[in-house]
Order: C-alpha cells, then structure tokens, then sequence
C-alpha cells in the first residue's frame, strides 16, 4: 500500500515539475507567478501522500500552512503589478 | 532501488533543477518566482527528513515572508533592470564569481559528506529530560526551556532588525508610517481574496502555535504565519502599517522578549536559576511565553517587510 502511495506521489511530482518547466518558461510575469499555485496545489498532493506512506507526524499542519503561503505568494505578485509609488518630491532632503 | 529512494532522487533532482532556473532565470521576478518555488518545494524535501518543524519554518520564512520581500525589492528594481556597475561586469569576473561559488558549495558538500556517521549529539539527552517540561514537541523544548535564553536573544534581533529598517526613514518621515495609504476603493478582486484568506490563515496560524507544545508547530511557524496574514490585508490595502511612533506597535514589538526576559528573573527568585522554571508548572508558563512570542512575531515580521517610514508622522 505504501508503495502505491508513494508512486502516486511521484507521479503527481512528474506532473508538477513538467509543468513547471513550461510556466517557468513564461513569457511573461503573469504566466511565470503561477509556479507559486502548482507547488500549492501538486506539491501539496504529494506532501500528504508521502506523509501517509512514511508516517511521518504533523504534516497536516504543514499542508495546511503551505497552501496559505502559496495563495499568499500569488497575492504578493499581483499586487509588485500595481503602480509604482508616486516618487519622492524632493529627495534632496534624504540627505 | 525502491520506490521511496527513487521518489527522493526525484525530488533531489527537481530541486536542482528549480535551483538552477533561480540563477539563471530573465530579470529579478522571474528569479524571485523561482526562489519562491524552490522553498516551497524544500519543505517537502524537510519532511522527507522527518523535520516537520523546519518544513514548517522553511514554508513560513523562506517561501512566505522572504519571497514578500523579494518581490517588493523586484518591483522596485523594474525600472533599472541593469545598473552601470552590472554592465561594466566583464564575463571574466562573471566566471571567476562562478568559479567561486562553484568552490563554497563544493567545499560545503564535502564537509557533509565526510562527517561521522554517528556525529556528537545531545538528543538522548533532551529526550530524556523532556519529560519535565510537560511538553511532547522535543523542539518547542529546547527551543523554550533547554537554551531559553538563546532564544529569548534571537527575538531580541528581530526587534533590533526592526530599529535598522527604521534608522534608514528619511528625518522628516521619522515616526511615520512605512508603505501606501489606506486605499478608498480598494482593488477588488484583491480585497475580496484577503478578505477570503486572512481569516483562515489566522485560525492555522493560531493553530500552529497551540499544537507546537506536543506536535510540529510553535510560535515562530504560528507567529509567521500571522505575519503572512496581517501582511496580505495591508497588501490588499484594507489596511494600513501603523505608524512607527504609535506606542501600542512598540509595546507589541518588545513584549515577547520582554516577558521572556521577566519570566527568566522570576526563575532565578522562584526556582532557583536564571530561566529555571518550578516544576510542574513549566509547560503553562511555556506556553505564556510562547503566546506573548507568537504575538511578537507576527507584529515583527511585516514591520521589516514594509520597510523604513515614507509618509510623514500625523499628529
């Protein structure tokens, strides 16, 4: 049963890292800033199933926290997207 | 080769991979992207290795909070994607930086590769005691009673982390807030994923921390976590940082190590030695430190991201 798990596992693994190597690709920001939410979802897949398989304890947590953090990253990206601060008016006063 | 072996040698090899996309990827956002996705994947590789807590740390950290900050430092440098000082680089001084690199990792490798099997080690002694403490998290143990006081330092540096990001405002910003006004109409789509996400983020925030007493957790995951939540909803600019000046974010930023530093005294008067706890009551006054750190933490973390003051102080 464990293997079975654990090959399941790899499975959803080659899948990510296939697609990794396409939204890595790009072309552009929006397209590459979905890596993020294929770790959050794939990675996480595999995460539980190698935790079942190998018992290893506390890993719903850590599940749990990265599919926060990869939906926190995304929201991160969009928002370096929106406009730049208005600059500085008169930076000479920084000295 | 069984399964699971092959299983890590995939992993291994995606991580590399990944890795060396970082490096060599177009422009600081791709490569900040590629950052974000090599720490996340390293959490699998953490509990592959059966530490929970560091794949829950390395999550929060490396994934979360630095990839903020990264991203913040990408979107910053869009507009000079190459300084005069990166052109001038000849490819020679490109190699030799390489080359270099190349020896450090090298020479690391090495040094894992040639240490003992069986290296020095104090864990059967922490098992043994651990019992004491009244916690089940070997982790939470040493981190919060077998080497309190070096922890109680380390969050010491985040306030003084906090002080250098400060000491960098402008004089006329002195005591204002850091990052963008609190928007009137804020982004929507935006807003309504913050709003969706920070409510459940802090209840596995909290989580985290309570849990870390007997299973993987504690206040560093947990307060990051928060962190992570408190800086998504001025992200979304539903909110904004509070003044640097404002004395309830200054009482937040020193009451972890602060009552850390008060219940080491009380042990040196109760219990006879300096961050000693009476016994039997160790696991309550652990966790009371653990919740004045967790909130520290959380209020730390986004104050360094958000970075120095740049809007002048109201009165």
């Amino acid at each position: 049963m464990s293997d079975f798990l654990l090959a399941t596992a790899g499975a959803i693994l080659f899948t990510v890292a296939v697609g990794l190597v396409r939204i890595l690709g790009g072309p552009g920001d929006a397209d590459r800033m979905m890596a993020a939410q294929l770790i959050g979802t794939g990675g996480i897949a595999s995460l539980l199933l190698i935790a079942a398989a190998t018992g290893a304890r506390g890993v719903d947590d850590v599940a749990l926290g990265l599919a926060i953090l990869a939906a926190f990253a995304s929201a991160a990206f969009v928002n370096s997207g929106a406009p730049a601060e208005e600059p500085d008016p008169n930076p000479a006063d920084d000295r | 080769m069984s399964v699971l072996q092959a299983l890590d040698v995939g992993l291994a090899f995606l991580v590399f991979a990944v890795a060396a996309w970082t490096v060599f990827a177009p422009g600081p956002f791709a490569a900040t992207v590629g950052y974000v996705v090599y720490g996340l994947l390293l959490s699998l590789v953490w509990i592959r290795l059966f530490a929970v807590d560091v794949a829950l740390t390395e999550a929060a950290i490396g994934s979360g909070v630095t990839g903020v900050l990264l991203i913040g430092a990408a979107a910053r440098l869009r507009g000079a994607e190459t300084t005069p000082a990166e052109e001038a680089l000849t490819g020679l001084t490109r190699l030799f930086a390489a080359g270099l690199c190349l020896l450090v990792a090298a020479a690391l490798a090495a040094v894992v590769l040639l240490l003992p099997d069986q290296g020095p080690t104090l864990a059967p002694q922490s098992m043994e005691r651990l019992p004491e403490t009244g916690l089940g998290n070997p982790v939470t143990a040493v981190l919060i009673a077998f080497r309190s006081f070096d922890t109680m330092l380390e969050k010491v540096v985040l306030v003084l982390g906090v002080v250098g990001v400060w000491s960098l405002a402008a004089d006329r910003y002195w005591g204002g807030a850091p990052g963008e006004a609190r928007a009137e109409r804020p982004e929507p789509t935006l807003a309504f994923f913050a709003q969706v996400l920070a409510p459940i983020g802090i209840l596995v925030g909290v989580h985290v921390f309570w849990v870390g007493a007997d299973e993987p957790g504690g206040a560093f995951q947990g307060g990051a976590i928060l962190a992570a939540m408190w800086m998504i909803v001025m992200m979304a600019r539903l909110t904004e940082a509070p003044q640097a000046s404002a004395f309830w974010l200054r009482l937040a930023l020193i009451a972890g190590p602060a009552v850390f530093l008060a219940a080491g005294v009380a042990g040196a008067v109760v219990a006879g030695g300096f961050f000693a706890y009476p016994p039997g009551l160790a696991k309550p006054l652990i966790l009371f430190i653990e919740t004045f750190m967790t909130f520290t933490i959380a209020v730390t973390l986004p104050m360094l991201v958000a970075g120095p003051p740049r809007r002048e102080p109201r009165r």
